[in-house]
């Protein structure tokens, strides 16, 4: 990402989107909208002043919306180029409200709130399009009740949750109990507010608030209005602290998820979503499974599979070591359902078909290996430069020109052409640079390339 | 990372950037803990994601040799720490770095309540660790020590670790002897026997020893006194 | 530290606020007040952006006006911004190599934010260590080695040929060196290729066509490569052709020396006859199979996935689905079973290959390796794990799926371009995620089965994106590299042992014979500088640039100063 920031031939145009294509191979002419972030891009330093002292926080899509960050914000830390945005669903200024506050501490001046969408006129030879995949929404699977059983989650949740930098720094506390923590933290706050106004009345009326309240349910003061509403509060202080307790109770059980189930196939090999196999989420498991297994020695996970297709460089060799050092235990079925069980757990019901068998098995968390979906969007996309997509959404190319489309010049890598791994992707986005450049870079004269 | 996630750490810690940990030079460390250094960690990628290819293997190799030598030679080993962690992640930097500090903490100054040996005689310790480890020695069998345990010596023995580390430990004790010795003979002249009485060491080492340096031009035979011979160091060019 | 020239050495520090980045955790007023007491430090200045266009011009009006010799900027991290702060030294006359970053910001603002006096002393510590180190530094000038625009190619399979092809597309020179008689390599023997069902030898005709009519390749067949010497732009190879060795200079090395078929040998009663493999039923198949096969048998992972081979090689699944596809297209009613343990039929295509082949009759049976299947003279036996009980299928023709290998003289050629193979004798790349289609070494690449078993899409992926990969350096006409590299900085010291040179990642270096006898050198375009040989070397003869021993231990000595 660095490299693109710096390289002098790459001019990065982020938070742009193409809207025009016309020309041919050699000579496209492409209309770019730069929308506008509400942040002048020469200015902005990328120091973050601003997101610190924004006042509005917001679920934060970087981390699966299960951290929370400000209005204003770049979209995670190592992101290039750093230039901030200000998202204007949520910004107090954009919405009529008094605010400001980044426009104050920005010291470059960089705050902008009367930016406009630029339009950009380009002249290309050759067009790569390299706007990768979604990943599948696995509620469309009723039987796997995601995000109705709190503690299962998908791949790249997990991922998340995984993460050194993610919201959890990597210890994987569950969903649930990450709700219950919450929610501590939301009547500590309320009570610390009931608190002081009850401080306030029992100064005003002189008395322990226990006590009044003692004396008021023996039916003294009923007819003091603003006694009444001291009681209420008093009694509202009382359920909300038992409440509380009730929770702190509970989450002093709590610890790190250790009983790992990964489902593979979550939408892919599935005739009801998308048939084909995404190939990389079997990897993707196992890898998560073995990460898991690195922050917490006693966590074992449970890998469900059609088959496992563990099929580059070292993949084998890699599961094979999963299983014996890492606690994974492959399970060869399909899994039928998810159901809730005690103490927030998922129960996984499946068939194994070793020892065919139909069997249940409780777990602190569920992961879901979704499949690499087409991305939103691409079908609109695809018409402005008039590329054929194949019958599941991806752009269409021959296994004989892997990286061409439909039309000459107009080059694709990576998960928008079909789903693939990293080194794959790297591997096919060198293809699309050399398709590119055969059309792009001008032959030097004869003379010119002849070698001394 | 740490610093883009406003992570907190404790200030005690200093870095000194090197383009890889590769660079770490043993002798360089010994010099930094000779001059007053109390702690220090070395921080490289994980091992297969090293941007050097195999710099933090050769690095780790270095520390866990440095580390026996200071455990050898009374400095508390903990205050020498190899670990890993990849620039993306800053909680984990945090941790090594906070972990790092109250260990150092907790074994206090150098050659204080924390080591075996006690200063000022420590320095003097690690002296003659750090012409150890700048010596040809324990570099030679340190550069070889990828080839030895991958393809074989020269007779194609290939080594186990352990095995290597074996000779690692005897290397060490004997190339701290011999600087020993040189660093009492600086002194003045003495006898086998007064080597032996001074540095405890069992005099038929001593003799060894000082055959050997004998043979490099090191040492020579100053006079007999008391029909014991007396060796004084020769002086060596630069 | 050397006194000798400290009168000539004129630091100047700047200090950047980075708004209120710095400035609002640290007392920037002590610190500057602190840099002026500095040994050499003869200017401090503080700027509330130093990457600012206004800072950028301070620092060069310092240069130029205070006659600074040394730059110090006490900003952010060189992560980021050293590119720039040394080319702002250069633009005023100095040179960028004179330059040193004390990242202040992310090693002190940023991460004690509730401690202003602890990170301000620490602010100071790395400010001292960082002068300290600026007085040793030296002028380096970066260094620049031309490339020759030509490229070997070894191998002339898909691989090669789709690499050679794409390369004299754009223009360069290519010498493709094949071994057999003719190019073509596993497509020569291959019947139809999956999931279209193209003729193979239409695609090697096709590709063969292209490359023989392209004025810019060279093709030697029967023909090997025997030895290799120099670096990126500038190697020179010994080619051993029919008419004798021929001296080629070349920039650049593309590797495609393929895969070779596995041969079972004493495996399931492997006779090349009934009991035949994948490679040898595209044989049978392209002849036409004889119509009395009834029953068909294919045996995946003969020979891999086991202790010895324990790797997946990745396409033998989607052949054997292929064949059994051609199979039932040759004899409708022949019976054809596949016996696998996991069918590796990833992605897109080969998924609807797979259930294709279902539609057409195609029984997949899965087989537990502890178990596998028992051969006989007319059956297979398999304990059909999913029934829980052994059943018998006939067969007039049993095939064996066996795995891509790396071919017998790969390690050769890895000797000969000192390049490394894995545990399975493929060939190891760079990083098995960043770099697939580079080898460590730079101006050497790899693509196709020779990087691992690779089908037709993914063979002629990986053949143009090294041909990418390659052209680069080609394209520039010259690599340069920055200076931060190894050097012989004491030639008498150096004894030519050669401890470093079998520790290099890079092969950055080599043992020459000279007038003083066996002494290593350092190639400097190769070398990244990441000072394993200095760091090793026992007569401290090799050192780093800009990292040297001096300067390193000087920024040491100067935090256990203990003077404030």
């Amino acid at each position: 990402m660095l490299d693109v920031g710096r390289h002098p031939n790459i001019a990065l145009l982020a938070y742009s989107e193409v809207e025009k294509v016309d020309g041919q191979a050699g000579d496209f002419k492409v209309t770019v909208r730069r929308k506008r972030r509400y942040v002048d891009e020469d200015k902005c330093t990328g120091c973050g002043a601003c997101a610190e002292k924004c006042p509005t926080m917001v679920p934060d899509a970087f981390n699966e919306g299960l951290g929370s960050r400000s209005a204003i914000y770049s979209y995670f830390a190592q992101g290039i180029p750093s230039t901030h945005t200000i998202d204007p669903d949520f910004c107090r200024q954009l919405n009529g409200k008094k605010c400001g506050i980044c426009k104050k501490v920005c010291q470059a001046d960089a705050i902008n709130f009367d930016q406009e969408d630029r339009i950009m006129d380009l002249s290309v030879g050759a067009i790569i399009i390299a706007v990768g995949y979604d990943v599948f929404d696995p509620s469309q699977i009723p039987e796997y009740r995601y995000r109705e059983i709190q503690n299962v989650v998908t791949a790249i949740e997990f991922e998340r949750l995984l993460s050194a930098s993610g919201p959890t720094e990597g210890h994987l506390d569950r969903p649930s109990d990450r709700a219950v923590e919450a929610e501590i933290a939301g009547f500590e706050k309320n009570l610390k507010k009931s608190k002081r106004t009850l401080e306030k009345l029992e100064k005003k009326h002189d008395e322990a608030s226990a006590q009044f309240y003692d004396k008021y349910q023996q039916g003294q003061y009923q007819d003091d209005e603003d006694r009444k509403k001291w009681a209420d509060r008093y009694a509202a202080y009382l359920t909300v602290t038992k409440s509380l307790n009730d929770l702190k109770n509970k989450a002093e059980s709590f610890s790190v998820a250790k009983r790992l189930a990964f489902i593979q196939c979550v939408g892919s090999r599935d005739f009801r979503f998308y048939p084909f196999c995404s190939g990389y989420c079997c990897m993707h498991s196992i890898k998560e499974a073995i990460i898991a297994h690195e922050h917490e020695p006693e966590t074992t996970s449970t890998i469900f599979g059609m088959d496992i297709r563990a099929v580059s460089k070292g993949f084998e060799e890699y599961k094979i070591r999963g299983g014996n050092h890492s606690n994974i235990t492959y399970v060869r079925g399909r899994v039928a359902e998810i159901t809730e069980g005690p103490g927030d757990n998922p129960v996984v019901i499946y068939e194994d078909t070793q020892k065919r068998l139909v069997e249940s098995q409780e777990f602190d968390m569920v992961i879901l290996a979704t499949a690499c979906a087409p991305t939103k969007g691409i079908v609109e996309l695809t018409k402005v430069f008039g590329v054929e997509l194949d019958e599941y959404n991806f752009i269409r190319t021959s296994p004989f020109s892997p990286v061409d489309t439909t039309i000459p010049g107009i080059f694709v890598c990576g998960c928008a052409e079909s789903p693939m791994d990293v080194p794959e992707s790297v591997a096919q986005a060198s293809s699309a640079a050399e398709r590119a450049a055969e059309i792009a870079i001008p032959l030097k004269s004869e003379k010119e390339k002849a070698v001394a | 990372m740490a610093g883009v996630s406003r992570l907190q750490y404790t200030p005690e810690i200093k870095t000194v950037r090197i383009m890889c940990t590769g660079r770490i030079d043993p002798a360089m460390v010994a010099r930094a803990f000779q001059k007053g250094l109390d702690g220090l960690m070395v921080v490289g990628c994980y091992f297969g994601d090293c941007h050097y290819i195999s710099g933090n293997v050769q690095a780790k190799a270095k520390i866990d040799m440095t580390r026996k030598l200071f455990k050898y030679i009374g400095v508390n080993e903990e205050r020498l720490a190899f670990r890993q962690c990849s620039s993306g992640e800053a909680s984990v930097f945090v941790k090594l770095v906070t972990e790092f500090d109250e260990k150092i903490r907790d074994l206090g100054p150098l050659g204080g309540d924390g080591d075996r040996v006690k200063a000022p005689e420590i320095f003097g310790k690690l002296k003659a660790a750090e012409a150890v480890l700048a010596g040809e020695k324990i570099r030679w069998v340190m550069g070889k020590r990828t080839p030895f345990l991958e393809t074989g010596n020269m007779y194609g023995e290939i080594f186990t670790e352990h095995e290597f580390n074996r000779a690692i430990d005897m290397i060490i004790v004997e190339e701290i002897e011999v600087q020993e010795i040189l660093a009492k003979l600086k002194e003045g002249a003495r006898s086998v026997k007064d080597l032996a009485g001074d540095l405890a060491i069992p005099s038929e080492r001593i003799f060894r020893y000082i055959t050997a340096l004998k043979r490099k031009g090191m040492v020579a035979l100053d006079n007999v006194t008391d029909r014991s011979p007396i060796f004084q160091l020769v002086p060596q060019e630069v | 530290m050397p006194e000798n020239n400290d009168q000539d050495i004129r630091i100047g520090v700047f200090i950047c606020h980075c708004g209120s980045n710095i400035a609002g955790y640290l007392d920037m007023e002590a610190l500057s007040d602190y840099a002026q007491t500095l040994p050499n430090v003869t200017f401090v200045q503080r700027n509330l952006y130093s990457c600012s266009e206004g800072g950028i011009n301070e620092i060069k009006k310092g240069v130029e006006e205070q006659d600074l010799n040394r730059v110090v900027v006490a900003s952010c991290t060189p992560r980021t911004h050293e590119p720039l702060f040394r080319s702002s030294c250069e633009e005023a006359g100095l040179n960028p190599y004179l330059f040193e970053m004390v990242n202040i910001r992310d090693q002190c603002s940023w991460v004690h934010m509730r401690e202003k006096e602890d990170g301000t002393a620490k602010a100071k510590d790395l400010i001292r260590m960082g002068v300290a180190k600026a007085a040793l530094l030296e002028p380096q000038e970066s260094i620049t080695s031309d490339v020759c625009a030509r490229a070997l190619v070894i191998g002339g399979g898909l691989a090669g040929m789709t690499a050679s092809t794409a390369l004299a597309r754009r223009g360069y020179e290519v010498v493709l060196v094949e071994k057999e008689e003719n190019l073509g390599g596993m497509l020569r023997r291959l019947h139809k290729l999956g999931p279209t069902m193209t003729d193979a030898s239409d695609l090697m005709e096709e590709k063969i066509q292209e490359i023989v009519q392209h004025a810019k390749i060279t093709v030697f067949t029967q023909s090997r490569v025997t030895a290799v010497q120099g670096f990126i732009g500038k190697f020179e190879a010994d080619i051993e052709t029919q008419s004798g060795v021929k001296k080629i200079d070349i920039g650049v090395i593309l590797m495609a020396t393929g895969g070779r078929a596995f041969v079972p040998e004493g495996l399931y009663g492997y006779d090349g006859q009934r009991v035949i493999t994948q490679l040898e039923m595209e044989k049978l198949l392209n002849n036409g199979l004889d119509s009395d096969i009834k029953n068909v048998v294919m045996i995946q992972c003969v020979g891999s996935r086991n202790q010895e081979r324990p790797y997946c090689s990745r396409i033998c699944c989607q052949i054997a689905v292929k064949n059994a596809i051609l199979t039932k297209d040759q004899i409708p009613d022949a019976s054809v079973s596949i016996l696998y343990r996991d069918m590796q039929m990833y992605g897109v295509e080969n998924e609807e290959m797979f259930r294709d082949s279902k539609a057409k009759g195609v029984r997949y049976i899965h087989y537990d390796p502890a178990r596998p299947p028992q051969t006989e003279s007319d059956q297979v036996r398999v304990y059909h794990s999913l029934l829980g009980r052994e059943m018998a299928l006939p067969t007039d023709l049993v095939v064996l799926s066996t795995p891509l290998v790396a071919p017998e003289d790969a390690g050769i050629t890895s000797q000969i371009l000192r390049v490394p193979v894995d545990e399975n004798g493929f060939f190891l790349e760079g990083h098995v995620k960043l770099k697939p289609l580079d080898f460590a070494t730079d101006g050497i690449f790899l693509c196709g089965s020779a990087r691992f078993p690779a089908n037709i899409r993914e063979v002629i992926a990986q053949g143009l994106g090294a041909a990418s990969r390659a052209s680069i350096p080609m394209s520039k006409g010259s690599v340069v590299v920055e200076p931060i590299i190894s050097v012989l900085a004491d030639e008498d010291a150096c004894r030519g042992c050669g401890l470093c040179v079998a520790l290099c990642p890079y092969g950055a270096l080599e043992i020459r014979h000279t007038e003083k006898g066996r002494k290593v050198h350092v190639i400097d375009v190769a070398c990244k500088g990441c000072g394993v040989c200095a760091a090793t070397c026992y007569q401290h003869a090799l050192t780093i640039n800009s990292y040297t021993d001096q300067q390193l231990q000087a920024q040491i000595d100067a935090f256990l100063i203990d003077d404030i």
